[in-house]
């Protein structure tokens, strides 16, 4: 029989092209693994004995890379069989790695590893962004949402490009143009605006006439509309009609927003597209029973861009947070923003830090005792123009005048389309400031100046060089449209919106092989800036400067510390930790009250400001998963019970000894993304640790095996059911590897709190209150105690988290070249293939010599072929 | 004197005569929102700033108002009771919908009935005008005062027109508490 197997084996290798395959490790695998893997066996769903290898086929690949690393790992044979001598498993390995590098590079040696691959929505929206210096303008929202292959979006295999694509990059096209192409000789008027919160379409008027908010003057009650008592203010038309909130009073607010509740600053709707500062007054108190105190600690607001489109009853409008702000006790503090807004848009505000406070007694305000959040006004001015025409507009048409169009000058040219200036809600008091006739850009000499112009706008919208015989097509377009009677401008924008809409905007040009410094540059700022490169970037590549290794490393510095490295922080970590689905669920109001948007908001900039903390200082892996210090704002300081933390701002906070908490793993954003809002369970976590953290992505789960439940009774621990599940030996073998890390992360509940014991709806003990707000009421009981130990696959144990996180750091190089791969992945649009493993070693060996740093990560990424080759 | 001058409001026509230059008249107007003494000083500053007319007097008592303005030539054209409702237009776009004039009474004072209906609410100038807006759009009420610091609503009111029960149900409406006057 087995020399029947070893013919069989034999059989099968000869059957494949001669070419695929060197020394296929026949005799190893009939030694050592056939007696399970053969077609009459068949272990686990594989038979070696009929596995042909087909490069062509990455599935076919898949399954010889993971024969490779389960045996490289030791896990193969099992533990109970004979161990093959260590030469012998040496010599198979090498056969089976050589012969996946070799068939790998014959197959990249023709087109690249990268395939040609689109910019993603969030890259289209920062290119355009920065192409024509309109750094708010919406334009991701209306495209289509892109694929993830790998844990990403940037992979080519899920950026394909459909009819709808098309569409939309044409009317987006159109809106950018819009927006950029300035249509008036001078800059509209900049605004002034003061606005209440109280302003009546605001909805915080309302509250005040029932209590829930005072107005307050010098820091005392308003004597022209004292407190809601045991008489609630009438007709709230006829305190605005008498002046009562436009006094310059200040407006305390004893409740955040809720589904019924959303203040707007919305006597300020913008009507121009641009820049404007805002500015406000904070401050917070405690309010007890018509008396001003100071407050229990700084308090926070945020103000959000909120869009006034569609129907948006019940704060249902869409809206982004622009930030939250300290509003420290009694003593105000002015906070100034500057923003970019669009037209329809208006800032919102929400006293973030307030729990809803139960206000309508038979005494309303005065017979209230508890924080509030004051806001002493809110002042907007803008659009702010440093120069006019704006960069924008620069950037397409230079320097050419913006004249009236006269048609008698003109006779059969077509002018441009102009959409009168107008406030477009009622509520806004802010009224356009309109010019007369139509303004367009003219030319004396249309072709020559069009040559020019796409001359400087197509190199850099397509981020390289480009031939006259190209910008020819485009100049003939224009002339095109002149001929058919178009102005200029409206030429120029066919020329334009094509460019806009074709493949060297939109997709990642890059050439087979090692990349050029176009090439190179763009993929140095697609990684550190979601973006095209600047114009230092783009001169360094120009000048071929870009390859050096000095010019390299200082272009890393500088893009990291440029601000649009934020959005590599945030996109990166989006993807990576996954953290765009913090937002996926929302944590049972039953068992976890304290949640809020402030403590989910506050979770992602502490995930942020970590990442950023390690780039910074340049720490090394294991600060992945184990720290002595965190990063924290107040709200998340007293979530997590440690030393109070004044204020909104996220920043390095030392743990106190025994904390159990640094490392992404112990950050409540990470732990909610990996819980689903109820309940946890160790599988969901525990995979993720393994394909996020030490990039050993588990297989799916067979079909047709049910979720295990939740069981928010308190009846069961899921560690009880999960054992129940585990006796099946076929789910064993993946959950071995996969449950311990859930174990340990099972001390976190979903929100991220440490805990001893679960939550419970059901059966239980009364529950402590803790840190959580006085007034959120606790409806949640005690119910089983965590066990939070396990062991490892090798057989280490742990206790709880304290101990795995220890077990974890240890293998620095193990979670250094996981992040070198996600870093690969996310700055290289593919997959780290099996031929890459050997450049990733070498990454995490260079950057060792140097330290080992997150930073000196990078820099020997950005050095090595597998970024700088396609 | 005013009735006369009312009456000429009400049914004479102010058409100027194109040949012969206008000149100022004056004409008393029934005035609401004069809820409290102190009303008369906002109602002042507001005149102050309509330029087209002369304030001349404030009858608190009456909730009327005299004042002296050409109406040839801010409303060329208009009928009488068109031009009420322009002066009215005016004073109320002066005056944020706080105050408004309409045409003077016709019922003679001896016929009309004074109630005062005890009444608690906020102490703030918008709540009395609130609780004064709700009697003084009653149907035959012709003058009313509201002060929650005094802990009382006035009406002067036509009886055959409307009565106390009616005028406390509009302040119950309004969110009025009845019968809890101020101690």
């Amino acid at each position: 029989m087995t020399s029947f197997r070893a013919l069989v084996v034999l059989f099968a290798v000869l059957a494949l092209s001669a070419t695929a395959r060197a020394a296929p490790p026949t005799k190893f695998f009939e030694s050592h693994c056939t007696a399970c893997h053969d077609a009459d066996t068949k272990k686990g769903g594989l038979d070696l004995t009929a596995l042909p290898f087909d490069p062509t086929n990455p599935e076919n690949v898949a399954l010889w890379v993971k024969v490779h690393d389960r045996v490289a790992a030791g896990e193969m044979p099992p533990k109970n069989k004979p161990r093959p001598p260590a030469a012998d498993t040496a010599t198979a390995l090498k056969a089976v790695h050589d012969d996946l590098v070799a068939a790998e590079r014959k197959a990249a040696a023709a087109d690249g590893k990268t395939r040609l691959r689109r910019l993603t929505r969030g890259e289209y929206e920062n290119t355009v962004r920065d192409l024509f210096d309109l750094p708010g303008l919406p334009l991701q929202i209306d495209l289509p949402p892109d694929g993830q292959v790998h844990g990403f979006d940037r992979n080519a295999d899920a950026l394909d490009l459909s009819h709808v694509n098309l569409a939309k990059y044409l009317e987006a096209a159109d809106r950018v143009l819009d927006v950029a192409i300035a249509t008036r000789p001078n800059a509209p008027k900049p605004i002034k605006q003061r606005i209440s919160l109280a302003n009546p379409h605001g909805f915080v008027a309302h509250v005040l006439m029932h209590g829930d908010g005072v107005l307050l003057k010098d820091k005392k009650p308003d004597p022209d509309f004292p407190p809601a008592g045991a008489h609630e203010h009438l007709d709230q038309g006829a305190h605005e009609r008498m002046g009562s909130f436009r006094n310059g009073a200040t407006v305390g607010l004893f409740r955040p927003e809720d589904e019924s509740f959303s203040p707007y600053f919305n006597e300020f709707v913008a009507i121009y597209p641009g820049r404007y500062r805002l500015t406000t007054s904070l401050w917070s108190f405690q309010w007890d029973k018509g008396k001003v105190r100071p407050s229990r600690g700084t308090e926070a607001a945020r103000l959000s861009i909120v869009q006034l489109v569609g129907d948006g009853r019940g704060g249902g409008h869409p809206s982004t947070v622009l930030g939250y702000y300290d509003a420290p006790s009694i003593d105000e503090q002015k906070h100034v923003v500057v923003t970019w807004l669009n037209p329809r848009e208006t800032i919102g505000f929400n006293a973030a830090s307030l729990a809803h406070a139960h206000t309508r007694g038979k005494d309303r305000a005065m017979g209230f005792t508890g924080p509030a959040v004051a806001c002493d006004y809110f002042d907007v001015e803008g659009p702010l123009h440093d120069t006019w025409p704006p960069l924008g507009h620069k950037r397409l048409f230079g320097a050419l005048p913006i004249v009236k169009f006269d048609p008698k000058l003109y006779p059969g040219v077509r002018p441009p389309h102009r959409t009168p200036d107008r406030q477009q809600l009622f509520m806004g008091k802010n009224k356009p400031d309109p010019v007369e006739g139509i303004w367009t850009v003219s030319s004396e000499k249309p072709l020559e100046d069009a040559n020019k112009l796409l001359a400087n706008f197509l190199p850099r919208a397509f981020r390289r060089p480009v031939s006259d015989t190209v910008r020819r097509l485009y100049v003939d377009r224009v002339a095109e449209r002149l001929k058919a009677g178009d102005c200029f401008e409206v030429a120029m924008r066919w020329a334009y919106r094509a460019a806009l809409c074709s493949p060297d905007f939109l997709y990642h040009v890059e050439p087979a092989g090692e990349l050029d410094d176009y090439a190179l540059a763009c993929r140095l700022s697609y990684l550190f800036w979601n973006s095209m490169p600047d114009d230092t970037l783009a001169a360094l590549a120009n000048g071929g400067k870009l390859r050096k290794p000095e010019a390299l490393r200082a272009e890393v510095d500088r893009m990291l510390a440029d601000p649009r490295s934020q959005r590599f922080v945030e996109d990166f970590l989006g993807q990576w930790l996954k953290l765009r689905l913090i937002a996926a669920n929302d944590p049972d109001r039953k068992l976890y009250p304290e949640f809020n948007k402030y403590l989910q908001d506050s979770m992602l900039a502490e995930t942020h400001a970590y990442f950023r903390e390690l780039v910074d200082k340049n720490l090394t892996a294991d600060y992945l998963v184990r720290s002595d210090f965190a990063t924290l704002n107040g709200r998340l300081a007293a979530h997590y019970n440690l030393p109070p933390v004044s204020g909104t701002q996220v920043r390095r906070v030392q743990l106190p000894p025994g904390t159990p908490r640094g490392g992404f793993l112990a950050q409540a954003a990470v732990l909610k993304v990996t819980a689903n809002g109820t309940t946890t369970s160790p599988v969901p976590r525990g995979a993720f640790v393994l394909d996020r953290f030490l990039g050993q992505p588990p297989s799916p789960p067979p079909p047709n095996v049910p979720a295990v439940e939740p069981d928010v009774r308190g009846a069961v621990t899921i560690r009880e059911q999960l054992d129940k599940h585990r006796t099946n030996a076929a789910c064993a073998s993946c959950h071995t590897k996969m449950d311990p890390p859930g174990f340990a992360l099972e001390e976190f509940d979903v929100i991220g709190g440490h805990r001893t014991r679960y939550r419970s709806l059901g059966t239980g003990d009364p529950a402590p209150r803790g840190n959580i707000d006085p007034f959120i009421g606790i409806g949640f009981k005690l119910g089983p105690k965590v066990d939070a130990s396990g062991a490892l696959p090798d057989g280490r144990k742990f206790a709880g988290f304290a101990e795995f996180q220890a077990l974890l750091a240890a293998d620095r190089d193990a979670l250094a070249t996981n992040l070198v791969k996600q870093f690969a992945v996310y700055g290289t649009g593919r997959g780290v293939s099996f031929a890459d493993r050997d450049e990733v070693t070498a990454i995490v060996a260079a950057a060792n010599k140097n330290g080992g740093g997150t930073r000196t990560l990078l820099y020997e990424l950005v050095q090595s072929k597998l970024f700088r080759a396609r | 004197m005013r009735t006369i001058l009312a009456a000429l409001a009400l049914f004479g026509t102010v058409a100027a005569d194109d040949k012969k230059p206008s000149k100022p008249e004056r004409f008393t107007y029934r005035v609401t929102g004069l809820f409290a003494p102190d009303r008369e000083k906002v109602l002042r500053d507001a005149f102050a700033e309509l330029t087209d007319f002369k304030l001349i007097a404030i009858d608190f008592d009456e909730a009327e108002v005299t004042i002296e303005f050409d109406p040839a030539k801010l409303f060329p054209g208009q009928k009488p009771e068109r031009v009420v409702e322009l002066v009215s237009d005016k004073v109320r776009t002066a005056t944020n919908h706080t105050f408004a004039v309409k045409p003077r009474r016709t019922v003679p004072r001896d016929k009309l009935e004074r109630v005062t209906i005890p009444a608690a609410g906020c102490d703030c100038k918008a709540c009395n005008l609130a609780a004064y807006e709700a009697v003084a759009n009653v149907e035959g009420v012709y003058q009313a005062t509201a002060s929650f610091k005094d802990g009382r609503v006035t009406a002067l009111f036509d009886p055959t027109k409307t009565d106390r029960a009616k005028l406390e149900e509009a302040l119950r409406k309004k969110g009025v508490d009845l019968g809890k006057p101020k101690p």
